[in-house]
């Protein structure tokens, strides 16, 4: 068995530098040299992070891996180390198990975890031959930060919803302070900018009651709607093939973003290309803890704002003032 | 008995996946194939607004998110009994279009080319390129810094592995444009489909995204930039790899398995026109000389759970499946059930459509010596990459017409509302292969919901015949000469693009409710 490059003493770095020389062909002078230099530059300064998958679907992976200001390729390669990360890492099986277990006994590392926790039994999630539930618990115990990734890490997502009895990272570690970046999938702008936030001052970013940067879900989807002054007017849209109603309020489609805290309307998705108001779905809370349980029907008004619109709008009810809208235009 | 070795987890896949494989005279005697990780997607399902499938179950994966709510929506279609206008058929063909771009991208470059690079090789470029020298300079400064993860620790470099140091620098470099490009074309999709991962536009009776012309713009213009990738980066990388250096992989077949193809057909070309991108067909025990493909009969489908975690019953159809959790069976060793199609394990994905088409690029390929296997599987992907980007532009340019027309639709608004009562079904040719779901409806609520997906026909266990699934069969007679670096099996796995994800989203173990499905 080889030993782990980082995480080896100085004879097994020679012992290793040795063998990598033969592969990169170096000659043995340079090696001494490559091994004076890296020994005296105390190995990389990259923060080690480990990134584990749970009870997942790698949608928040494929999120991180859509950055492009900065590419993905770049975070991955110059500003952290990623030790272990399922999806992305070149060792696989005993290899991996490896890094893990070396990287969490040194300690110092960011934790990222993503994907819910099965509590209803055990074997629902079992990587490496060991429970996940497991697995959390020993690598938050040594972790300098813990960032629960998306939303079934947060608050257990749309697992929680099922019969596994899927968690958070917050309903297992109890002892530490969580970083809880919400939605489904994670937004790579919430999750880049958190990392570099406490990267730069090795602290946890001011939160909120349920755990989320203030800075990203300070105000509701709702505040900064664009669909807004038609929402205010009780003006909704009942038929997408009408392109006269394509900017009115979606509230009567179900959207939840009256009740849901993020900036997505302000930030958008995918480099400010486009978001769930704009392309006409609505908002469906995935930011929040009650979802999914607590958001479904997705397309249904589940609060009664849109009955509510229509006590308070004095021109009658939002359907009605639709039709009068219509005629006018 | 030979030697045992689990891998566990197999990395650069989706989901959680362990590979057991028995080793006798330094090749694989024996394997078997176990998902190791299950959420209750189906059964979450009940009890809930009908329209919530297609997003809920875009959930079961965040790789090939796109796939499973535009099946769910195609159930939900047939369900409601909503007629989709052809401007929401051709932008969800987009929306899919854009998928395949992506994924096949992702899956080469950054899932897999790492079992056939020493990637270590990049410090013997000598070359004069700008580019590459950049390549070297950043890999050299990692090893230099003894910080080279995520590209080490792995599995040490073979003999099959690339080891020359201009293809190798070339290929990492083509690994960092195309984690752009990947990102990129899913943006692409995002247009359309709202935004990614898990679009957000797709909905029971078409597409909530009633486009302008300038997003019909956008999107070609970022085609041409994904057209250029493919064409001049990609598909030239998977073919000069399969023909070139990884020949001797390619001839010997590595990773057949049971040589037998399924896939379900998708994609109308030209809406509502029924000719389809992938045709539908079965390939049982090919003679690659003689290629014969079958009709496929959507009722010779069965579920086997023999060595499946769930309780003891006869092979069913998924219509009519009956599926009662049962964590301590004995003999069972997968949350992954066993699909077959008249009875046999079945291959699907990228491979069995190119052999289902009969696609002539293939066929050439297959006439140069490259036999059906892990490496054939990587030339399939590039070759259907190419033949997706042209749909692209031809769903553009009908798009742009429809558009002009008076009284464009995107959506049937007039089967919006759940119905009181019904059934569908939705098959689809994803990426990764032949997908089905089923939806049944009482009170307005789903009664039941069942996916069969791409990875369960692959990844399957035993069936109760004893006949081992794809992954496992297509693993018998791997060289593993050194049990400490069983770098071949992680290829072949690889090379059928795992989701395990996917593959289990079954089960119920509170209640042990019988499910069942019916559809006409």
């Amino acid at each position: 068995m080889s030993p782990i490059l980082g995480e080896i003493n100085r004879r097994d770095f020679l012992k290793y530098s040795a063998v990598t020389a033969a592969a990169l062909g170096l000659s043995q002078a340079d090696v001494v040299t490559k091994v004076s230099e890296a020994i005296a530059a105390s190995t990389s300064k990259k923060p080690p992070v480990i990134w584990l998958e749970g009870q997942d679907c790698a949608g928040c992976t494929t999120s991180f891996a859509s950055a492009l200001n900065p590419p993905a390729a770049s975070i991955i390669l110059d500003t952290i180390s990623v030790r272990y990360h399922e999806t992305i890492m070149a060792a696989a099986g005993y290899k991996s198990e490896e890094v893990l277990h070396a990287t969490v006994k040194k300690g110092g590392y960011v934790l990222l975890v993503e994907g819910s926790i099965p509590t209803a039994d055990r074997r629902f999630c079992m990587v490496g031959g060991r429970p996940f539930k497991e697995i959390v618990e020993e690598c938050a115990k040594n972790a300098a930060a813990i960032i629960a990734v998306g939303a079934c890490a947060t608050y257990g997502g749309i697992p929680a919803a099922g019969p596994t009895g899927a968690k958070g990272v917050r309903d297992i570690v109890k002892n530490k302070p969580i970083i809880n970046i919400s939605t489904c999938p994670v937004h790579v702008d919430h999750l880049v900018g958190t990392i570099v936030y406490y990267l730069t001052t090795k602290k946890v970013p001011p939160l909120d009651k349920e755990g989320r940067p203030v800075m990203y879900f300070g105000e509701t989807v709702h505040d900064n709607c664009r669909r807004r002054s038609y929402f205010e007017e009780g003006i909704v849209l009942e038929d997408w093939n009408d392109p006269k109603q394509k900017n009115w309020c979606l509230i009567d489609k179900g959207c939840k973003g009256p009740d849901t805290y993020s900036d997505c309307s302000v930030r958008k998705w995918n480099d400010g290309l486009n978001f769930c108001i704009d392309c006409g779905a609505g908002c469906h809370g995935c930011a929040e803890p009650t979802f999914y349980a607590g958001m479904t029907p997705l397309y249904s008004d589940i609060t009664g704002k849109a009955d509510e619109l229509k006590e308070k709008t004095r021109l009658g009810s939002a359907k009605q003032l639709t039709d009068k809208q219509r005629k006018e235009v | 008995m030979g030697k045992k070795i689990t891998i566990d987890p197999v990395t650069r896949i989706e989901g959680h996946l362990k590979i057991d494989v028995e080793i006798e005279n330094d090749k694989v005697k024996d394997a078997w194939s176990s998902g190791t990780m299950a959420r209750g997607i189906e059964v979450l399902l009940q009890g809930k607004d009908p329209r919530d499938a297609s997003y809920v179950t875009s959930r079961i994966c965040g790789v090939c998110y796109s796939v499973h709510q535009l099946c769910s929506a195609y159930a939900l279609d047939d369900a409601f009994g909503a007629n989709v206008p052809v401007g929401g058929t051709l932008l969800r063909n987009l929306v899919m279009g854009a998928e395949y771009i992506y994924d096949h991208i992702l899956h080469f470059y950054h899932l897999t080319a790492l079992d056939y690079l020493d990637i270590m090789a990049i410090a013997n470029y000598q070359g004069k390129d700008k580019d590459l020298n950049a390549v070297k300079d950043k890999v050299v400064g990692l090893v230099n810094k003894n910080d080279t993860y995520p590209l080490t620790p792995r599995y040490e470099p073979d003999e099959f592995c690339v080891s020359d140091p201009d293809t190798v620098t070339t290929a990492v470099k083509h690994y960092i444009d195309a984690l752009s490009m990947q990102a990129k074309a899913r943006n692409m999709g995002a247009i359309f489909g709202g935004r990614q991962p898990h679009y957000q536009s797709i909905v029971v009776g078409g597409i909530t995204q009633l486009p302008d012309i300038n997003q019909v713009l956008m999107f070609r213009t970022m085609l041409d930039e994904q057209k250029k990738f493919v064409d001049e980066v990609y598909y030239p990388d998977v073919i000069y790899f399969g023909t070139d250096p990884l020949l001797k992989l390619a001839e010997i077949g590595l990773g057949g398995g049971h040589y037998n193809y399924l896939s379900y057909g998708a994609l109308q070309t030209n809406p509502p026109n029924n000719d389809l991108l992938f045709p539908a067909g079965v390939i049982v025990n090919m003679d690659p000389a003689n290629i014969e493909v079958q009709p496929f009969d959507a009722s010779k489908v069965t579920e086997s759970v023999k060595y499946s975690w769930y309780k003891e019953s006869n092979p069913l159809h998924p219509s009519k499946g009956e599926t009662v959790y049962d964590l301590d069976k004995k003999d069972a060793y997968s949350f992954i059930k066993a699909p077959r199609y008249d009875g046999t394990a079945m291959e699907v994905g990228p491979l069995a459509r190119m052999l289902v088409a009969k696609n002539p690029t293939l066929i050439d390929l297959v006439k140069k010596g490259v036999k059906p296997g892990a490496v054939a599987r990587h030339a399939c992907r590039a070759i259907e990459t190419k033949m997706v980007v042209d749909a692209c532009y031809n769903w553009l340019d009908q798009l742009l017409t429809e558009m002009t027309k008076p009284g464009f639709k995107i959506h049937d608004t007039d089967h919006w509302d759940p119905p009181a009562t019904g059934e569908g079904v939705g098959f689809y040719e994803p990426p990764r292969g032949s997908l089905g779901h089923w939806i049944s409806i009482k009170d307005k609520k789903i009664a039941n919901y069942q996916a069969v997906v791409p990875s369960t026909w692959n990844a399957s266990p035993r069936c109760e015949k004893g006949t081992r699934g794809q992954y496992e069969e297509s693993l018998i007679g791997v060289p593993v000469p050194d049990p400490d670096n069983p770098i071949n099996v992680v290829r072949v796995i690889r090379s059928f693009d795992p989701c395990l994800a996917c593959a289990i989203h079954l089960i119920d173990p509170q209640t042990n409710e019988i499910k069942k499905f019916i559809v006409e």
